[in-house]
């Protein structure tokens, strides 16, 4: 039982750190990305063929640490070549365009045989643990939380408030946009790595449109803008399943259709999520700004 | 010529009529996509859906003994009222709301049905009833094979699209959806009531994604739950490839997209056939968002 | 007259629509000038094409002698021309102190890696940026609603905020569409006073696009009058007032409005 909690506290780190990111893309700057289990996969694919392939005898956390940085790196590159196409493109069509990226880098991923390609990529070491998982967490969140209350963050928030007034006080708004765009694809890259080396097992298909679809419904239950509300909204997505189990293997069947319910009823009546943009303050991030 | 390139040319015309084929069910789907599009400027991503309960409800009418010429328009008639109930009960109340809540709703409704499917139908494929004796006969020309199904398969799209051409263009209806998508307020005040024709524009094209869906079902003689999603994608993609909102549009992004896929497919690898129709969606966003038949246009400061 | 902005032969052409036509104008360093036209006359669409949000399909714009066709809206802005809008874009969901901070980013000195590590450099700067929006604010009387979120604030100190954060941006050339619209007259008299006061204070040009009579006529030293794209007048008030081609294009069709 106690494996159980674990493993699953570890599941909900790697999705506070995709909902986070995924946040800083759409709730933060405003560009509607449907396309974050694309770079999930990038990080976790590309961190596991180095632990496969590449990764010399040392120190166990010394290899998890590279293969991070390799997810991380290799999905922002991902999300460069993704973003700087795409972010030219507004609201509805972004999203679309994100979608299509998502899936293509699957079909790719599928036709690479070296990474396991339809069989799946085996043999990938164990490394994550809770530790490294949530020093990951904190990383991610110190990170977006210390950038939001700079004046870079605050050029990525003012894009999602309003482009153009934004271009008009002399921001470079498309390299912003492109900034939170690779950031938070980067972030999700190392999510990816630490799932892989907790799963020790990918397939493609556990990186559809469909976990794009449930790390969005994590941010918008929490609060699209809202960093205290992605963690929250990650940690019940990821816990709601555990516990429609209790209830028995049909309604446990029945969990896609209550998210699809969920996604539904909160834009009908609650499009700003439990927290809305607020959040909440822990002396850790730093005092409370008084004007 | 020299028997190679009688070969080619052999292949060429199978793998177009495949595309021509093909193409005609994402614009079946397509169209429905760009006339809700034109008229509320949503993306309904559960139009694909609308083409799977089609297809159910064909299977349903077809199991239950009913001859196919009843069938189609029941399966027409049952997507139809779906889409009628659904824009009812969940988009009218977003429609205001602006694009992304509403693009949202419209990605939750499609999950819902998809999921739904799976559970109260089952996720396994059902083999779908033969319905006339005809319909597995093929018809050689020199090499290349015609199929009962593909004829009509195609000929069945062409009489919907004329179809749907004289209603959009010679009916009054036509005429009070043409001046809604144009510019709703003006069409109220000019008495039309909008929410009627938008109503029926989900309507009608559901009901041709409906007939669609029955087509592909008889075509690869199976229907699933999920059997909307790709093609309601690939059918976005051809809105978008013959511009949004554009109804000659969609024809004609459908049958390029599909002629494009099976071109790929057949001359080059298969394996990437679902990457063919993203990667064309991307590079005509990139380049020409308005589509092959679409106009520029600036945003309003 | 030593020139800061002029606009030669500006031409807007949106397919076949001739939204402005051969529109030149001149502005010198301090400025007040105000540019009339009825409903559509392609007000605007010259305030757009000199920020940069349009590029003009003939014609040029120049800063200091500088052409700035083709330049980015933001490259524009750093180098000195900064606009409000005819429908107030303020930054609805940020404070009103987040709305000045921003437009004081572009002359902030530090990297993103400086914002997460919090270095020195960073809390000088943000310290330097707050102060600054400060001031600013103090100016406007509008310091005391500082952490207030900017859609909170009535209409007309939305308009004040508004102007606030384009001067935050320290131009030498401030566009104002429209400031009055929507005001009453108590609130319009007081803008009148306003935006002298910040031309005076600042020493800076002010171009402005207005619908309401009173205000141009008490507060433009020259006045533009277009109509249909085209530049049909241009004179001190008085003489705008006296020109019978302005009676006839703007005025008429406004008083036919009145009855």
């Amino acid at each position: 039982m106690s494996q159980y909690i674990a493993d699953l506290a570890l599941l909900c780190g790697v999705f506070i750190i995709l909902a986070v990111s995924l946040n800083l893309i759409n709730g933060i700057c405003g560009q509607f990305s449907l396309g974050h289990a694309g770079f999930w996969a990038v990080g976790a694919y590309s961190a596991a063929a180095y632990s496969v392939y590449f990764a010399p005898p040392i120190l166990d956390s010394l290899n998890l640490l590279i293969a991070c940085g390799i997810g991380f790196i290799s999905a922002a590159l991902a999300g460069v070549l993704i973003g700087v196409p795409c972010l030219r493109l507004r609201g509805d069509y972004l999203a679309i365009a994100t979608l299509g990226f998502g899936e293509i880098i699957r079909i790719f991923i599928m036709n690479m045989d070296s990474i396991g390609g339809p069989r799946g990529f085996t043999g990938i070491p164990k490394w994550s643990n809770l530790f490294w998982v949530y020093l990951w967490v904190v990383i991610t969140i110190v990170f977006v939380v210390n950038l939001l209350r700079g004046t870079h963050g605050r050029a990525i928030i003012s894009i999602r408030e309003d482009e153009i007034a934004a271009d008009s006080m002399g921001i470079y708004t498309f390299k912003y946009k492109t900034m939170a765009f690779v950031i938070g694809a980067g972030f999700a890259g190392v999510a990816g790595a630490l799932f892989a080396h907790d799963s020790q097992f990918l397939h493609p298909n556990g990186f559809t449109f469909m976990w794009s679809v449930i790390i969005l419904l994590m941010i918008i239950l929490g609060g699209l803008g809202s960093v205290t509300g992605s963690v929250i909204g990650a940690v019940i997505l990821t816990i709601l399943p555990e516990l429609l189990r209790f209830f028995g293997d049909t309604v446990s069947e029945w969990r896609m259709v209550i998210y699809s319910l969920l996604l539904i009823i909160l834009m009908l009546w609650r499009p700003g999520g439990i927290f809305g943009k607020h959040e909440i303050s822990l002396p850790f991030f730093g005092k409370k700004e008084k004007a | 010529m020299s028997e190679e390139t009688t070969f080619f040319f052999y292949d060429l015309a199978t793998y177009l009529l495949n595309g021509i084929t093909q193409g005609s069910v994402y614009a079946l789907v397509a169209l429905g996509y760009t006339m809700v599009y034109g008229i509320i400027k949503l993306i309904n991503f559960a139009h694909g859906e609308f083409y799977m309960i089609g297809a159910f409800v064909g299977f349903y009418c077809i199991a239950a003994g009913m001859p196919l010429w009843m069938a189609f328009p029941c399966a027409m008639i049952g997507s139809g009222l779906v889409a009628i109930t659904v824009e009812r009960i969940v988009y009218r109340p977003i429609r205001y709301a602006g694009r992304i809540p509403a693009l949202i709703t419209a990605l939750g409704t499609s999950l819902l049905f998809q999921y739904a499917g799976q559970n109260i139908i089952g996720a396994d494929p059902k083999a779908f009833p033969k319905v006339t004796d005809f319909e597995n006969q093929t018809y050689k020309f020199g090499e290349l094979y015609i199929s009962t199904n593909q004829i009509v398969i195609i000929s069945t799209t062409f009489i919907l699209m004329v179809f749907l051409y004289w209603l959009v263009n010679h009916t009054r209806t036509g005429k009070a959806m043409r001046a809604t998508s144009f510019d709703k307020n003006a069409a109220e005040l000019m008495g039309i009531d909008t929410n009627k024709i938008i109503s029926f524009t989900f309507f009608l094209g559901a009901s041709l994604a409906g007939a669609a869906g029955v087509l592909v079902g008889m075509y690869y003689n199976s229907v699933e739950p999920m059997m909307g999603l790709i093609p309601g994608l690939k059918a976005f993609v051809a809105a978008v490839l013959g511009g949004i909102g554009i109804i000659p549009g969609a024809v004609l992004g459908g049958l390029v997209l599909g002629i494009a896929e099976n071109l790929v497919v057949g001359f080059w690898v298969s394996t990437y056939r679902d990457a063919i129709a993203f990667g064309i969606l991307i590079l005509i966003l990139l380049f020409k968002p308005s589509g092959l038949l679409g106009k520029n246009t600036k945003e309003k400061v | 007259m030593d020139t800061i902005l002029e606009t030669k032969n500006l031409t807007m052409r949106f397919g076949g629509l001739v939204a402005v036509n051969n529109f030149s104008l001149k502005l010198g360093k301090t400025d007040l000038v105000g540019v009339i036209g009825p409903n559509g006359a392609g007000k605007t669409t010259i305030f757009n094409m000199i920020t940069g949000i349009y590029e003009p399909t003939e014609g040029d714009v120049l800063l200091d002698g500088k052409s700035l066709i083709g330049d980015h809206v933001a490259l524009i802005t750093q180098n000195g021309i900064c606009r409000t809008f005819q429908n107030i874009r303020l930054f609805k969901d940020l404070t009103v102190l987040d709305n000045i901070r921003l437009a004081g980013h572009f002359r902030m000195k530090y990297g993103v890696l400086a914002s997460i590590f919090r270095t020195k450099k960073f809390h000088a700067e943000e310290a330097r940026l707050k102060e600054e929006a400060m001031e600013l604010l103090k100016i406007f009387k509008l310091e005391s609603k500082a952490n207030h979120l900017a859609k909170n604030l009535p209409y007309g100190e939305q308009r004040r905020l508004e102007i606030a954060r384009a001067l935050a941006t320290k131009p030498k050339v401030l566009l104002l569409d429209e400031p009055a619209a929507g005001m009453n007259p108590n609130e319009t008299k007081e803008l009148t006073g306003l935006i002298r006061w910040v031309r005076d204070h600042f020493q800076i040009a002010i171009l402005l696009i207005e619908h309401d009579m009173k205000l141009v006529m008490e507060v433009c030293e020259k006045i533009y009058v277009v109509d249909h794209g085209t530049q049909i007048a241009f004179g001190n008030p008085s003489e705008i007032q006296n020109n019978p081609k302005v009676v006839e294009a703007y005025l008429g069709v406004q008083d036919e409005e009145q009855k």
